[in-house]
């Protein structure tokens, strides 16, 4: 047990298992991993095991481009934290991402745009973080495509 | 299905820091609703109580309430999240024919734990929660998003609900104090602060501490008990995904299956006709809208138009009269309970004849539970 800042947290890992673990491999690569089910076709970002739908294990995995569309988005002005909702200094662009080529959307932060201007339907790309570590937060986040 | 009967209830008054214990809380408003029916604990065979582990700090949650809930030496059991899941747990009971009496509460005390935060614990923790994106209020966000973009729906006409069941609340004597702003305007909730975008803080529920209890039991007992119960007779529930990313934020596809469920086993063909009072738990003004319209109350998209007319929205208040996890369905099951009773001290919609009520749980309220309700009496 250690003790930071007012709160108590009992340390411990635990392993995110088979399918996430190629999710993790990928992001080490700098790529997208996702699955497929066997039974609809429907491709998951970020994997998962099951199809809900079907009822069918999602068995085979594809790499993904590193472009996509935005499907949602909202301008976040809270974060939280494991103690509190806080107001943050800087809003952040908050959205949904459907990478080309899956059937879902995951969430990230778009990047490099302001606000107002952030379209549902528009085209972006990845941005990777600086260090890459095999881990969600390699993705910094995405940007527009130039152009559109 | 055979009528359950709802024969007593009670509600702690909400309170931002109630400087009750847990225990303190959880018996006031079991021994409220006992006396409420005049009824003694030894008449309950069965006891629902609906806790969390996160918000209390410690597994098995139940285990240290037993002696407050009544449930000392009796059958009993326990819902996570939310009242109304604890409501049919309760429902299934008395249906078995096993039990003729059943108390059902939810307690939480969210001035003792950081409620956003115990809700970052419901995320996935292999991606959502790693990100530290997702959290009520940008889920919130998007979901208002995708509900006014696929209806063309202004933020003034999401304000207007926000305003009304403010409004509602105001005069709803188990409101919480703080959330009863009787002049309230749309430029008020349109002013303040952005939670996430569009979101606003006026369109966002009061967390506070409370207790709802009520007493279920069979059709023959519930007319021993009392000449004027109000009789459960349907409910449906419906679970989505939990992945924001696979599913249609600006619909409730759970909420429509569960209420044709509960609708045909109460007989209900019309609700829009048939539904008086729509007691409604979202966690956002939007949300209410686009329950209530999967709920059939009106088309899709078109929810503001309750406001003008049709079943009654939220005439408690809804959640913006204060909400308590946990205890929230319940509250909404009690709101109905008193309209149909016509024992709604000054919010009474006049001749109020059947009502439908909501419980939910998860992001975007993934979970949803539907009740109708019916009154008079025998």
């Amino acid at each position: 047990m250690y003790v930071k800042t007012g709160i108590v947290a009992p340390e411990f890992n635990f392993w995110v298992g088979l399918v996430m673990d190629k999710f993790y491999d990928g992001l080490e690569n700098k790529k997208f991993i996702g699955n497929k089910c066997s039974k609809c076709g429907k491709v998951f970002l970020p994997p998962r095991k099951i199809c809900g739908d079907c009822f069918a294990k999602a068995e085979e995995f594809l790499d993904l481009p590193e472009t996509g569309v935005v499907k949602n988005f909202t301008l976040a002005n809270y974060n939280v934290n494991e103690r509190k909702a806080r107001k943050l200094k800087e809003p952040i662009n908050v959205g949904l991402v459907q990478i080309d080529g899956a059937d879902t959307a995951m969430l990230t932060k778009i990047l490099n745009i302001n606000p107002d201007e952030i379209k549902e339907g528009m085209r972006v790309k990845v941005v990777w973080a600086d260090k890459i570590k095999g881990h969600p937060k390699d993705i910094k986040g995405f940007e527009p495509i130039g152009g559109e | 299905m055979e009528k359950v009967g709802i024969v007593g209830y009670y509600q702690v008054k909400p309170d931002l820091d109630a400087m009750m214990s847990p225990p303190d809380m959880i018996f006031t408003a079991v021994r409220g609703a006992l006396d409420s029916a005049g009824l003694k604990r030894k008449d309950l065979t069965t006891v629902i109580g609906c806790t969390n582990d996160y918000y209390d700090g410690k597994t098995i949650s139940n285990a240290y309430k037993v002696d407050a809930g009544g449930a000392y030496m009796k059958d009993e059991s326990k819902v996570e999240f939310d009242g109304a899941h604890a409501a049919l747990y309760g429902v299934f009971r008395i249906l078995s024919g096993n039990h003729k009496l059943a108390m059902i509460y939810g307690y939480s005390m969210p001035s003792c734990f950081p409620y956003e935060t115990a809700r970052i614990l419901e995320l996935d923790p292999t991606f959502d929660r790693t990100i530290s994106l997702l959290n009520s209020y940008t889920a919130g966000g998007m979901q208002m998003r995708a509900y006014m973009k696929k209806f063309n729906v202004s933020i003034e006409d999401i304000a207007k609900v926000a305003v009304n069941s403010i409004k509602n609340a105001a005069k709803n004597p188990s409101a919480l104090p703080e959330a009863q702003l009787s002049n309230i305007s749309v430029g008020d909730v349109l002013e303040s602060e952005i939670l996430s975008s569009p979101l606003r803080k006026l369109m966002y529920p009061i967390l506070c501490d409370g207790t709802a209890a009520i007493i279920l039991a069979p059709e023959k007992q519930s007319l021993k008990i009392t000449d004027n119960p109000v009789w459960i007779t349907g409910v449906g529930s419906c679970q989505d995904t939990y992945y924001l990313g696979e599913r249609n934020l600006s619909i409730s596809t759970s909420m429509e299956i569960a209420a044709n469920k509960a609708y045909k086993i109460a007989g209900i063909n019309d609700p829009k006709k048939e539904i008086d009072v729509a007691e409604i738990f979202g966690h956002t003004a939007c949300e209410d809208l686009i329950l209530a319209e999967a709920a059939g109350l009106c088309e899709q998209g078109n929810g503001t138009s309750l406001l003008d007319g049709g079943s009654a929205l939220n005439p408690s208040g809804g959640t913006m009269s204060g909400l308590t996890p946990c205890a929230c369905g319940l509250t909404r099951i009690i709101e109905a309970t008193k309209q149909l009773q016509g024992e709604a001290e000054g919010i009474q919609i006049s001749g109020a004849k059947k009502a439908i009520t909501t419980g939910q749980v998860g992001f975007c309220a993934q979970n949803n539970i539907i009740y109708v309700l019916e009154g008079g009496g025998n």
